[in-house]
């Protein structure tokens, strides 16, 4: 499959850009703290992504297509509302359809509203392009957030409960690593993700100024 | 040895550059050391000439830690060599494994690290747990900083940290009895010390804990060896006496004053017992149970994670004796040492700093 014949050639860029040379936590560090709590689970990383991307999608749609309308004085509080609107939806339907999952994310749905992710592609993307693109940067931006968290759940719920999606996969006399299971386990975890991405996409470090 | 150079040489050829194992030419250059002295020399000056390389330095520290190593083995059997070779496999993989892709020597700070970890582990841990530790306290303690010498928290340290708070079960009953591995049961496994100090008011006496009696860390449990093997140290100037010294006398200080003021553990409804005598029981004891002496004399000590200034040393030493009695008597923890000095390396570069910039004051302003 090629990337440029099916987005065209700006499309293939901004997808190219999104899911690796420019991956939102790997290359930005934004959208670290969710990443650290949320990822202790598999079901829990498909939830908080799956709502991430809800809303970085529905947030891409609303901001493209005001852009030109938009004030610029006053367009941060315009991206805040528009990503509050979609949190309260999936804060919504989680407790609704899926309160389990609701109860163990906690504060943490609410809290998709200071991701940096959104508000960093609204303000970097979506003001500045048309709908289509800001889709596809959106639906990219999300896959990337989405695949971290899900690399690092697996990791971490295979570690720290011996299961994989709720299933024991470790076998009988398997000693559960507590530390995982803490946000704090998850630096380890997340740092070496971190460090191995960016090493194997060039990333430089900051220079010393 | 004509043969073996001729071998050295003849493969040489390999690892250079252009040749097929070029990935492996620390490996190689490491192998080749133990043997035969490298031909390498300085072009330009200075030249310094002095016998005392990180090898030596190195070993030096290994043949201190030699009284604990047999007394270990003594005490709780064979299972101790295992895990020391546990320990030296998976820890020396990291190492060359690093110094492989990062292009650069293998340094002997490893030989050290993998001889204490197992030292100051419980005798009956799994011989995977010891894996995992060391691999993590190589791995991140060491290796993600840029290798030997560039460390801020001491590696074995660190790999022994990790276990203790990811495998609690396991770190806090593997404590065997010594010498139960020569009897008829499997394991008997015994309180330490610190723990009946602090559950019951138990107190171990002195005498067996200097002759290694009550159970303990593989590496801790024979008290004399340790103070011996800490002294040659101190003698040969591979540790500094003044942060292992400054450590043991503000332990015993702490805890003398929070005896004098009924700090010391009693039992049930018994009052505490008090007094001057009390009190300097309770010092002593703080002093030589638990893992005080070891990781005074070989931890501590370890110059690249302690301040290299000299006022630095002794607020370093004094900072870790005052936190590991703190921990013990108010904390929910039996022991304390690990966290103390893991706790200092994190200050050790602000201490130099601080002292650094105290002393060159006037210097700065002029």
């Amino acid at each position: 499959m090629n990337l440029k014949e099916l987005f065209g050639k700006k499309g293939a860029k901004t997808v190219k850009n999104g899911i690796w040379r420019e991956h939102p936590i790997s290359s930005a560090t934004l959208g670290i703290c969710s990443a650290l709590a949320i990822s202790n689970k598999v079901e829990n990383a498909i939830a908080m992504s799956a709502g991430v991307i809800f809303v970085l999608i529905l947030t891409a749609i609303i901001i493209s297509l005001l852009r030109k309308i938009i004030p610029s004085r006053v367009r941060i509080i315009i991206y805040m509302i528009t990503i509050a609107a979609g949190v309260t939806i999936v804060d919504l339907v989680l407790k609704a359809y899926f309160p389990i999952i609701s109860e163990a994310m906690g504060p943490y749905v609410p809290l998709i509203i200071t991701n940096c992710i959104i508000m960093g592609r609204a303000e970097a993307f979506f003001v500045q392009n048309p709908t289509k693109l800001s889709l596809l940067d959106a639906l990219a931006n999300g896959l990337a957030y989405g695949y971290t968290l899900m690399a690092i759940a697996i990791f971490r719920e295979i570690f720290a409960f011996g299961t994989l999606l709720g299933v024991r996969v470790t076998p009988a006399g398997w000693v559960d690593w507590v530390v995982l299971a803490a946000p704090a386990g998850a630096f380890f975890v997340l740092g070496t993700f971190l460090w191995v991405t960016r090493t194997l996409a060039g990333v430089e470090p900051p220079k010393k100024s | 040895m004509k043969w073996l150079y001729n071998l050295f040489e003849s493969s040489k050829p390999h690892f250079e550059k252009r040749g097929k194992l070029a990935f492996f030419k620390p490996l190689f250059e490491a192998i080749e050391f133990i043997f035969f002295y490298p031909p390498a020399r300085t072009v330009t000056g200075p030249h310094v000439r002095d016998p005392l390389d990180i090898k030596r330095y190195m070993t030096i520290v290994i043949v201190a830690l030699l009284p604990s190593i047999c007394a270990s083995i003594y005490f709780f059997g064979p299972r101790i060599l295992l895990m020391i070779l546990v320990s030296y496999a998976v820890g020396g993989l990291v190492e060359v494994l690093f110094a492989c892709i990062r292009k650069t020597e293998i340094h002997e700070g490893f030989f050290v690290t993998g001889i204490l970890f197992p030292l100051i582990l419980p005798p009956a841990t799994p011989l995977w747990v010891v894996a995992v530790g060391v691999f993590f306290g190589v791995f991140f303690g060491k290796e993600v900083f840029g290798g030997t010498g560039h460390n801020i928290f001491n590696p074995a340290l660190v790999g022994r940290l990790f276990v203790t708070i990811a495998f609690p079960t396991i770190l806090t009953t593997g404590w065997t009895a010594p010498g139960a591995w020569r009897g008829a049961a499997d394991a008997v496994s015994q309180a330490t010390p610190m723990a009946l100090a602090k559950t019951q008011a138990v107190f171990t006496p002195v005498a067996d804990l200097l002759i290694g009696i009550p159970s303990g860390s593989a590496g801790e449990t024979f008290r004399l060896g340790i103070i011996i093997g800490g002294i040659f140290l101190m003698l040969t100037r591979v540790s500094n006496w003044r942060v292992p010294i400054s450590y043991l006398a503000s332990v015993f200080v702490m805890a003398f004053v929070i005896g004098l003021f009924g700090g010391i553990p009693s039992a049930g409804e018994s009052a505490a017992p008090s007094g001057f005598a009390a009190a300097f029981n309770f010092g002593l004891f703080n002093l030589l149970g638990g893992s005080v002496l070891f990781g005074a004399m070989f931890m501590a000590c370890d110059p690249v994670t302690s301040p290299f200034t000299v006022p630095g040393k002794f607020i370093f030493g004094i900072g870790c004796g005052v936190l590991t009695v703190l921990i013990r008597v108010f904390s929910g923890y039996v022991e304390g040492v690990m966290f103390s000095i893991v706790i200092m390396n994190a200050f050790t570069p602000l201490i130099d700093h601080i002292v650094l910039s105290m002393r060159y004051r006037g210097a700065e302003a002029s």
